[in-house]
């Protein structure tokens, strides 16, 4: 009944996956919040993640960076490969796996300081540059998210000046700067205006050409827009996984069908 | 929509008669608060004048030499404030040199750290530092600190760094235990609380999802704490650490216990020495109402007032400061 249906066009064998999660269980204190997934993220793909509130694919997200290694009481069983090693195993260096698989919030999260520091922040964590390789660095990075020219007078100016949408499009820019392979989005635009949103969407298509993407919406029609391949949750289960096209016109499960009619959610 | 009870349908007799006796309560509690409200600034009002009308005739006896001599003779009536007043800001200072990283430490690790049943504890432990009163810290001071220092701290400081040209020359001298040094570490022990604290509200305050923003990047708690949780609440902290320095300016009788008072001004910070709240207490029983001694204790009484108003001052800016943001 809860058989996972794997696409077999995208599927894990056909292409090498940037990350792999196998049997993964996941327990907030007794409560029991992701059953059993087994789920691929391809490389250089958006994987949507949907399914109603509390279902589980936020936690899922949180897994794949070792966020909720600052909780107590969270635990996580199975595998998640990523480079050939299971990002779970207690011996491995969580600074450095996040500085690999980035973090983009719902809510805008721009540090208490100057545009130019909050993307130098995390360079600064893990390479040393010269003052000319960082600002290019920065510039780049704000370039590529298509900030720069809204930017480029003020870049010592405080970050909380810029609007909602201009401050989300600093913590991508933030996040892609440490040169990370995965991208994890938690609701990136949930708190945007839909202009904002809209070049947020842009901005994932032009990324995943360069990073693997996972991104965890509410909204069903952003993730038909933006993701290549989808997943539905529900109840800490993986229903179900297939390319956006199939996913929004023929869905496998009766789950996912009743979901994306919007008859429950 | 939900049927209302008959009893407070408007215009209901009971209803009236209710909001009569609610005028006249509001009327008669109206007039208290407002009472209340003023006698605070009578309260106020009678404190400045007293101190000022009082020490009236010291300042004009000695002017503004006042505030730069370390006289105390009481035959021949020549006083000053300066040495109190040397010995009430280095105190505070060394106050602040310990409380601040240490009660920084111990608000990180109860935030940041602790398992969350024995951060409660250490958190009402904190609590309970706060609320001892300072004749008991001036009685284990002068009991446990005062000895230790004298004994082991002093003499292996003295030895170590009494002769590092320039810091050196805070660290000689005879090795009384009672001193500057031991009135401010007295003091650290009673500020540290009330700083750690304010630090501990704001660092809970912060929204994990800013926290977690840093992690995200790799960032280690410490990298956390001090690029982002730091900047995010400096306002506030600074604002606890004038709270303590308010309470350590006035701070008298764990004080006077350990700090020797002696009228000399030096280098050394284990030479004894005085502070203005200290001399004031112990000087105060033996003066002679109408005396000029008196009058200057009355004006020492003034310049710590002013000075501990505008530390309060501070502390309140810059709190209104953090939370604004």
């Amino acid at each position: 009944m809860n058989k996972i249906i794997m696409d077999d066009t995208t599927g894990r064998d056909t292409l090498q996956p940037a990350l792999a999660i196998r049997n993964l269980n996941f327990w907030y204190g007794s409560n029991h919040a992701l059953k059993d997934i087994s789920l691929d993220f391809p490389i250089h793909q958006v994987t949507g993640m949907i399914g109603p509130s509390g279902c589980g694919k936020s936690t899922l997200l949180r897994i794949l960076n070792r966020m909720y290694d600052l909780y107590p009481g969270q635990r996580a069983t199975g595998e998640v490969l990523f480079d050939e090693r299971n990002i779970l195993s207690p011996g491995l260096d969580v600074n450095v796996l996040r500085s690999r698989i980035g973090m983009v919030f719902q809510k805008p999260t721009p540090f208490p300081m100057s545009i130019y520091d909050n993307i130098a922040f995390g360079v600064r964590l893990h390479e040393r540059l010269s003052r000319t390789e960082m600002d290019q660095r920065v510039e780049g990075v704000l370039r590529r998210v298509a900030l720069w020219n809204e930017v480029k007078d003020r870049l010592n100016a405080s970050a909380a000046a810029l609007s909602g949408g201009q401050q989300q499009r600093l913590c991508i820019a933030r996040t892609i700067a440490t040169r990370p392979e995965v991208i994890l989005l938690d609701e990136p635009t949930s708190a945007l205006d839909p202009i904002s949103t809209a070049r947020i969407e842009e901005l994932l298509d032009e990324l995943k050409q360069e990073f693997s993407i996972a991104i965890v919406t509410h909204n069903l029609q952003q993730a038909a827009r933006c993701a290549d391949r989808v997943a539905f949750f529900y109840m800490g289960e993986l229903v179900e996984v297939d390319t956006a096209d199939k996913m929004f016109t023929a869905p496998h499960a009766k789950r996912t069908q009743d979901y994306i009619t919007g008859r429950f959610g | 929509m939900m049927e209302l009870p008959s009893t407070i349908t408007p215009g209901d007799g009971a209803a009236m008669d209710r909001s009569a006796r609610g005028r006249l309560g509001d009327l008669v509690f109206g007039m208290i608060a407002r009472l209340a409200g003023w006698f605070i600034l009578l309260v106020m009002a009678g404190i400045v004048i007293v101190l000022v009308s009082g020490g009236w005739r010291a300042f004009s006896t000695f002017g503004p030499g006042f505030f730069t001599s370390t006289a105390w003779n009481p035959i021949s009536n020549h006083f000053g404030a300066a040495t109190s007043i040397f010995g009430t800001l280095v105190t505070t200072l060394i106050a602040l040199v310990f409380a601040v990283p240490f009660a920084f430490g111990v608000a990180f690790w109860l935030v940041e750290m602790a398992p969350p049943a024995l951060a409660r504890f250490i958190e009402t432990a904190v609590q309970l530092l706060a609320a001892v009163p300072s004749i008991i810290f001036g009685m284990w001071g002068f009991f446990i600190v005062v000895p230790f220092m004298a004994h082991y701290i002093e003499p292996t400081v003295t030895r170590y760094l009494g002769h590092v040209p320039g810091i050196g020359l805070l660290f000689r001298g005879a090795p009384y235990g009672t001193g500057l040094l031991s009135g401010g570490l007295i003091l650290a022990i009673m500020i540290t609380p009330f700083i750690c604290s304010v630090m501990t509200d704001v660092f809970v305050s912060i929204p994990a999802v800013l926290k977690e923003s840093a992690f995200g990047l790799g960032a280690t708690r410490w990298e956390v704490m001090r690029q982002v949780v730091l900047p995010w609440s400096r306002q506030a902290v600074m604002g606890g650490i004038m709270l303590g320095t308010g309470r350590a300016l006035g701070e008298t009788m764990a004080v006077t216990f350990v700090i020797g008072n002696s009228n000399r001004m030096g280098w050394s910070l284990f030479a004894p020495g005085n502070t203005i709240a200290s001399l004031i207490a112990l000087e105060f029983p033996e003066s002679a109402a109408g005396s000029l001694k008196l009058s200057v204790l009355l004006a020492l009484g003034a310049i710590l007032m002013i000075i501990s108003f505008i530390t309060l001052a501070c502390s309140r800016i810059f709190l209104q400061r953090g939370t604004a943001n």
